[in-house]
């Protein structure tokens, strides 16, 4: 009976073996994958009518890289992905137009008169807008942004297919 | 941070989850990053939330003149223990709720003040 069941495992034991290091190569490249996607590059989903027309109303998917905010790559006209400081949940897609210490002037409301309003960023603070003035929520709102809120930078956009590349 | 913290350094352990699921609440001491400066985590106490009304002494040397403020939305409120030697909200204004990164559960050095921080 013993020896019944000892040669049952040897048969299977070849079996588990290679089930063993498949299910490791995939555990392997899962990791790698999220690794990828958190802190080199990813793809992310946008949409809405504030980035307008850099960025379509019905939504794109660009390749964010995750890189640059870390070695304080960002610059003056870049398109970030910055966590919003009004909902921790929500990423938005802003230009950066504005680093610390500039002074920079906009128009309080754009639709009405003429009232300007000037501002000087503070350290450790970019200004972020949206290119679509007028149906945008960013820094004319609710001010500068902690530097650290800046999750990543825009790279292409990779669809739709007949607005493929760079965003400008 | 004094009294809770020692001036000399200490070690603690902080845990990063409750923040992703936002179970921070007043009274947590948390380390955050700076706002002025990236580079830097700060440990402070959590003192108001988004929507309470904070009045503060804008000068605890100086006279009694008061600040009132409403903590804005996805915003919170951090102050250190010792408000003669803290840069805090009350010079920087609340910091968005997304700086917060971790939760201090309890303090392993030195030894003799090893436990929760009270």
């Amino acid at each position: 009976m013993r020896t019944r069941v000892l040669s049952f495992l040897n048969q299977w034991r070849g079996t588990a073996k290679e089930a063993f290091e498949n299910v490791s190569i995939v555990a392997k490249f899962l990791c790698l994958l999220h690794v990828t996607d958190r802190y080199i590059i990813s793809s992310t989903h946008v949409q809405g009518p504030s980035m307008l027309p850099t960025l379509n109303l019905t939504g794109d998917v660009i390749l964010a890289e995750h890189l640059s905010h870390r070695f304080g790559k960002i610059g003056l006209g870049d398109v970030v992905l910055v966590r919003s400081p009004r909902d921790p949940n929500r990423m938005v897609t802003k230009r950066v137009l504005g680093l610390e210490g500039d002074r920079l002037t906009f128009s309080a409301d754009p639709l009405v008169g003429d009232s300007s309003v000037s501002v000087v960023i503070p350290k450790g603070h970019v200004w972020i807008q949206g290119d679509n003035l007028y149906a945008s929520t960013d820094s004319r709102h609710f001010g500068p942004i902690p530097y650290s809120l800046i999750e990543g930078k825009a790279l292409l956009r990779v669809w739709p297919p007949e607005y493929f590349g760079s965003l400008r | 941070m004094l009294p809770t913290l020692n001036l000399t350094g200490d070690v603690i352990l902080a845990e990063h989850l409750s923040h992703r699921f936002g179970k921070i609440g007043l009274g947590d001491v948390v380390l955050v990053r700076s706002p002025r400066d990236p580079k830097r985590m700060v440990t402070k106490r959590i003192l108001g939330l988004e929507g309470d009304r904070l009045t503060f002494s804008a000068d605890p040397l100086v006279g009694d003149s008061s600040v009132s403020v409403v903590i804005p939305k996805g915003h919170v409120w951090i102050q250190g223990d010792n408000l003669y030697a803290s840069t805090d909200s009350r010079h920087f204004g609340p910091i968005p709720y997304s700086l917060i990164e971790g939760k201090a559960l309890l303090r392993v050095w030195p030894p003799e003040y090893f436990g929760s921080l009270r």
